[in-house]
């Protein structure tokens, strides 16, 4: 006879409750083998879900303020609500879906993972970032990836201006319009690895890649040095 | 026939501002160096002790205690950091250094019982395993930060700015880029790497108090957080850092040293060491969280005389960046001919932004860098570092104080105007103080 299976599940009512003390529960549950944990009345407070480096998944029902999930790794989050600034910040690894809309900075310096956001970002999608995939199926804000190091971006609507300024490596993708690109930002032609990535990362979110007219912004490459003719001048440059 | 003697030279078109502007004209940029200000600037030399004689006792060198440990982040951490000494080594990251100066730095921090720090490259395995004490710096670029190396941090210093540069971001040119270093901060190798000056992820003081809080939720208040900042409006800064919830602040003056920067920011920006602690340590007062809060003071501190005044001066503790270098070899006469390859000369290099480092300090030039072996860059830090803190205790006792902490203002005069106004202490040898 199979075993009925046991939902390794708890919940956190965090009225009432400092952020320290919602953390430290949370990283005890999880110590405890605990697999799923939700956060009622979570009342926008700032930095829950920090610093989380089990396997954990938590679910936070209602909105939560800056640094929702940041420097953590491995953790799978999902925000029934909106958040604020820099959701997922440093995120190493694992996943975040934002049910809502993110602030300012959403995503800023990941370097590997996930984080989907259902609604819009704010400005700064993205900025630093290092690693892992970043989604907005909304619009984005002024200065998004800005100084964007490696991974992908996905926006399915409109992004602001300044779009990508002075990115290094990685690509960022866009459905809708760009209000402008920054400096040493250039459109790239679409290639079919390109499709084959949105369609597995937008399928698994439930949206229809082919709705969008999608381009892929990457770095034109022409900051990364210095316009000196050649080393000697800069061994001289003191 | 020229008569060197008489030649006249414009005091504003000075030899260097000549070169300067013509150099410009080559490159069609600024111009970028390591070290910081080379300018005069008011300095601890310009303070002298007023020692013990018949209205106090010295106390015996050798013989009678004086005290040297050092607590740092006493204010919220649950662990603070406990030091032997009150001298500390400044953040300067792998990239700007060897993997050889890194490592040495940080065994000779753990051989005298002090930190050191990281820098804008992330924390590097080797150096993790040779610093028993070691500050974690969370910079603008977050090159190479992460939660794994966060949690084997000592302590977390906030970067917003440094005295060489306030306002300015991180430069390290491509010929330091090496695969290593590209690596470390996820950039393509070779790149004239120039860096944010602002955070990624908060903007004013109110984000950075919770940016504090994220910080010690990722590391369970455990260890204390630092707020670095370059002297600027220094008694505003200081007090907002406190507000934010800092543990230790840690200011830095415009003498104090980088490995690149544009030679516009060190000349010309900023305030000295000098005038900086003693504007920390009134904004620390007025808040009354002197004592609760530590200060931590760089810039320019290069012997005993030095650190003993700026604890007189009310400083818990100091760092120390370039000297520590100089100990290694810096600016040493050897391998000239390498110097003179870079246009310079032993005692005149100012070239780290170049990583031709003649003497293997900061390069990642895998011959240079043989240049300065662990065993023996470690030997001269910590040689160095327990010489001055001889002299700070020596002073210390000759001051009557069992414990170089209980160093004071009262123990110090000034021997300058601008000494006198800038430290609030009266000229030697009258009751005046300027201003
Ligand atoms: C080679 C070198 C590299 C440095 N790198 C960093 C860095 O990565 N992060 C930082 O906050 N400060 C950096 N600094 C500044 C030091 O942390 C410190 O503020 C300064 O060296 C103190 O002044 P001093 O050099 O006169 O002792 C660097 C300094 C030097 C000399
Ligand atoms: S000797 Fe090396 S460390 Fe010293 S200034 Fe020159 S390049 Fe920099």
């Amino acid at each position: 006879m199979q075993q009925p299976t046991v939902l390794k599940e708890t919940v956190i009512d965090c009225e009432g409750l400092s952020t320290q003390e919602i953390n430290q529960r949370v990283k005890a549950l999880a110590a405890e083998g605990i697999e799923r944990v939700k956060l009622l009345n979570p009342a926008g407070k700032h930095n829950l879900a920090v610093g989380i480096v089990e396997p954990i998944e938590i679910e936070i029902i209602g909105s939560a303020g800056y640094y929702c999930g940041g420097l953590s790794s491995g953790l799978n989050l999902e925000v029934l609500g909106n958040c604020s600034w820099s959701l997922g910040e440093n995120l190493m690894d694992g996943q975040i879906i934002v049910r809502g809309n993110a602030s300012a900075n959403a995503g800023a310096t990941a370097s590997g993972g996930r984080i989907s956001i259902l609604g819009n970002a704010g400005a700064r999608a993205g900025i630093s970032l290092k690693g892992g995939t970043l989604i907005v199926a909304g619009n984005v804000g002024y200065g998004s990836a800005f100084m964007m190091q490696q991974g992908r971006i996905v926006i399915c609507g409109d992004a602001g201006d300044n779009l990508a300024d002075s990115i290094y490596e990685g690509a960022i993708y866009v459905g809708g319009n760009i209000a402008s690109l920054g400096a040493d930002a250039k459109l790239e032609p679409m290639t079919a690895q390109d499709w084959q990535f949105l369609e597995t990362e937008l399928n698994s979110l439930e949206i229809n890649f082919a709705e969008y007219d999608f381009k892929k912004i990457v770095s034109a490459k022409e900051l990364h040095h210095f316009k000196a003719q050649d080393w000697f001048k800069f061994k001289d440059a003191y | 026939m020229v008569d060197k003697q008489t030649l006249e030279t414009s005091s504003t078109y000075t030899p260097q501002t000549i070169k300067a502007i013509q150099q410009r004209a080559e490159l069609g940029r600024y111009l970028i160096r390591g070290y910081g200000a080379f300018r005069n600037v008011p300095r601890f030399d310009d303070l002298v002790f007023l020692t013990a004689s018949l209205t106090r006792f010295p106390l015996e060198g050798y013989r009678e205690k004086c005290l040297t440990k050092t607590v740092l982040g006493t204010r919220y951490a649950k662990r603070p950091v406990e030091l032997e000494i009150p001298i500390t080594i400044a953040g300067m990251s792998f990239g700007a250094l060897s993997h050889n100066a890194k490592v040495s730095l940080g065994r000779a921090a753990t051989l005298v019982g002090t930190s050191t720090t990281t820098g804008d490259g992330g924390m590097l395995p080797a150096e993790r395993e040779a610093s028993a004490k070691l500050v974690y710096q969370c910079l603008p670029s977050r090159y190479g930060f992460n939660v794994r190396d966060l949690k084997q941090a000592d302590a977390i210093e906030i970067v917003v700015g440094q005295g060489a540069k306030p306002g300015g971001g991180g430069l390290l040119l491509g010929q330091k880029v090496s695969k290593v270093v590209a690596g470390m901060r996820t950039l393509p190798e070779g790149i004239d790497q120039r860096s944010p000056c602002r955070h990624p992820d908060w903007v004013g003081a109110d984000d950075l108090k919770i940016k504090i809080e994220e910080l010690r939720e990722a590391t369970d208040w455990q260890i204390p957080i630092y707020v670095k900042m370059g002297a600027t409006r220094v008694k505003d800064d200081v007090k907002l850092a406190v507000k934010a919830g800092a543990d230790v602040v840690v200011l830095d003056g415009m003498e104090g040293g980088t490995a690149a920067t544009q030679s516009i920011f060190q000349e010309n920006t900023g305030i000295p060491t000098l005038p900086a602690l003693v504007q920390a340590v009134e904004a620390l007062k007025e808040l009354n969280v002197y004592g609760k809060v530590q200060l931590v003071i760089s810039g320019g501190i290069r012997t005993g005389p030095d650190v003993a005044k700026a604890l007189a001066l009310g400083a818990d503790a100091v760092s120390l960046g370039t000297a520590t270098l100089i100990a290694m070899g810096c600016n040493k006469p050897v391998y000239l001919e390498d110097y003179h390859k870079l246009g310079t000369e032993p005692y005149h290099c100012h070239h780290c932004h170049t990583g031709m480092c003649p003497v293997g300090i900061t390069t990642q030039d895998e011959e240079l860098m043989q240049r300065l072996p662990v065993e023996q860059g470690t030997t001269l830090v910590a040689n160095y570092l327990q010489s001055i803190m001889m002299e700070v205790q020596s002073l210390a006792r000759a001051c009557g104080k069992s414990d170089v902490h209980n160093l004071e203002r009262e123990d110090l005069v000034a021997m300058t105007l601008e000494a006198s106004a800038m430290a609030k202490l009266p000229l030697a040898g009258t009751d005046f103080v300027m201003g």
